[in-house]
């Protein structure tokens, strides 16, 4: 391609005068239109060469998106996908961290953003790439916000993917808004939840949110749902484990002495709950385990350190459902005439 | 909790309504007009929270000139309706639609609020 992309038509076919120059505004605009179309351009090559884009939301912040969107990402990519994960949280970036990239800085050549490569090739980039100093609170203005959104998406060169999982901050409206429309071709949202009672009216929200935006919910993921204490005793030997709720559980140890016992922390099966009354898909629940928060802290994944443990297999579980309902993106018993 | 809802096995579009047959054998007439009175998008859901706004998005539609919409599947749980005029925004839960079939307010009584997050 020539250099200047920017050529002048005169209108009407009329002998104008040779070259006329713009003038500086004129080739301004011009610039500016040029730019712009580019970004339309390659905003539609990355929806070609990106098979399935999925978002991660929640009504509520702190459920746990950030944990559902990389653990997604790694599931897939154990799986031998090829997967990317683009963090949108501006606020509060924290997948670099979890995806051991943490104090990452942007990584630009030829003018596109390359993606950083965290664990089990996961291609990661995030808002946090753009932070000089990452104590230094960003507050971004929204229309500068969006601009660098828009501009993030269609910058960066992320090769053929077959998945692409974007992670929103919590309870936003014009962040999603702004991806939903800059992507072509959004496979649906994971809405995120807690059993609690106010996450799940958020979640709620989000459900409606996500029909006005025109983007499809794939379904609900219960987060933190319960918590397992494994443990050894005598062979044989029941045990009565006092639970929350007033409630004892009971459990006997198998031949080898091994006990295992899930605790509810919070109510039980509101996920399921939301996503019957929305008539939306539930994808299962994900366990409390205090490995996610270390993970965070010390940058190796709960699903790199254990990738065979119960958390790595909960969320092969919530990736099979997910894919069940891209499959084919339609009841295929239904016949439209 | 719901109903088991039957699942949709035919949507035969028609010049002014639509017949869904279900797997329970059960056939239903709904018309576009209907269709359209019950989008759930973010605009046309707060019209319906009042009886006088209600009456003015039926009259806005029925002014609308008659034609078939595309339809096609969201997911693989609701329905999308393409309009060349009017409103195309909304995705139909197959719930929805269930209860447009079955003359009950899809809105279930619940007033729409808007700007949810
Ligand atoms: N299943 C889990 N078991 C134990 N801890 C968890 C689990 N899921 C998330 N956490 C912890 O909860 C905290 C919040 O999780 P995370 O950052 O993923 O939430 P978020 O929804 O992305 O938050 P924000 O709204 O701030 O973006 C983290 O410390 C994380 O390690
Ligand atoms: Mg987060």
């Amino acid at each position: 391609m020539a250099d200047s992309p920017v050529t002048i038509n005169s209108p009407g076919g009329q002998s104008a005068p040779a070259n006329p120059e713009p003038s500086p505004q004129e080739q301004k605009q011009m610039e500016q239109a040029y730019a712009q179309m580019k970004r339309k351009m390659s905003m539609e090559e990355i929806g070609r060469k990106i098979k399935h884009k999925i978002m991660v939301l929640s009504g509520k912040g702190g459920v746990g998106k950030s944990t559902v969107s990389t653990g997604l990402a790694l599931s897939l990519a154990q799986q031998g996908h090829r997967v990317g994960i683009l963090d949108i949280d501006i606020t509060g970036p924290n997948v670099p961290k979890m995806m051991g990239l943490d104090g990452r800085r942007l990584h630009v050549e030829n003018k596109r953003i390359h993606p950083a490569e965290g664990h089990m090739g996961v291609k990661v980039i995030s808002m946090a790439f753009l932070l000089e100093d990452e104590d230094t609170p960003v507050v971004w203005r929204g229309p500068i916000k969006l601009g660098a959104i828009q501009q993030f998406i269609g910058d960066v060169e992320w090769g053929e993917l077959d998945y692409l999982v974007i992670d929103f901050p919590p309870g936003t409206s014009d962040e999603p808004l702004t991806v939903a429309q800059s992507l072509p071709d959004i496979d649906g949202m994971v809405i995120v939840t807690t059993p609690q009672q106010v996450a799940l009216l958020d979640s709620r929200k989000s459900i409606t949110f996500s029909e006005s935006l025109k983007v499809p919910v794939l379904g609900v993921v219960e987060n933190m749902s319960g918590f397992t204490v494994n443990g050894t005793t005598a062979p044989g030997t029941t045990l009565n484990i006092a639970a929350p709720g007033g409630k004892t559980l009971t459990t006997t140890a198998d031949d080898d002495g091994r006990f295992a016992v899930t605790l509810d922390i919070f109510k039980q099966g509101g996920g399921q709950a939301t996503a019957d009354e929305f008539g939306v898909p539930f994808l299962g629940a994900l366990p409390f385990d205090p490995g996610f928060v270390r993970g965070g802290d010390d940058g190796v994944h709960r699903i790199v350190s254990e990738p065979d443990g119960p958390s790595a297999q909960a969320f092969a579980n919530v990736v099979e459902a997910i894919q069940n309902q891209l499959s084919d993106g339609a009841d295929g018993s239904l016949e439209i005439v | 909790m719901r109903d088991a809802l039957p699942t949709l096995k035919k949507l035969e579009r028609r010049a002014n309504d639509m017949v869904l047959s279900y797997d329970d054998d059960t056939t239903f007439t709904v018309t576009y007009d209907d269709v359209r009175h019950a989008c759930p998008c973010a605009k046309c859901s707060p019209m319906r929270n009042e009886d006088d706004t209600s009456r003015t998005l039926r009259r806005q539609i029925e002014a609308l000139p008659a034609e078939k919409p595309t339809v096609r599947t969201v997911g693989k749980y609701a329905l999308s309706f393409e309009w060349q005029h009017g409103c195309s925004s909304g995705i139909y839960r197959f719930e929805r639609i269930h209860d447009l079939a079955n003359r009950r307010d899809p809105d279930r009584g619940k007033p729409y609020v808007h700007g949810a997050w």
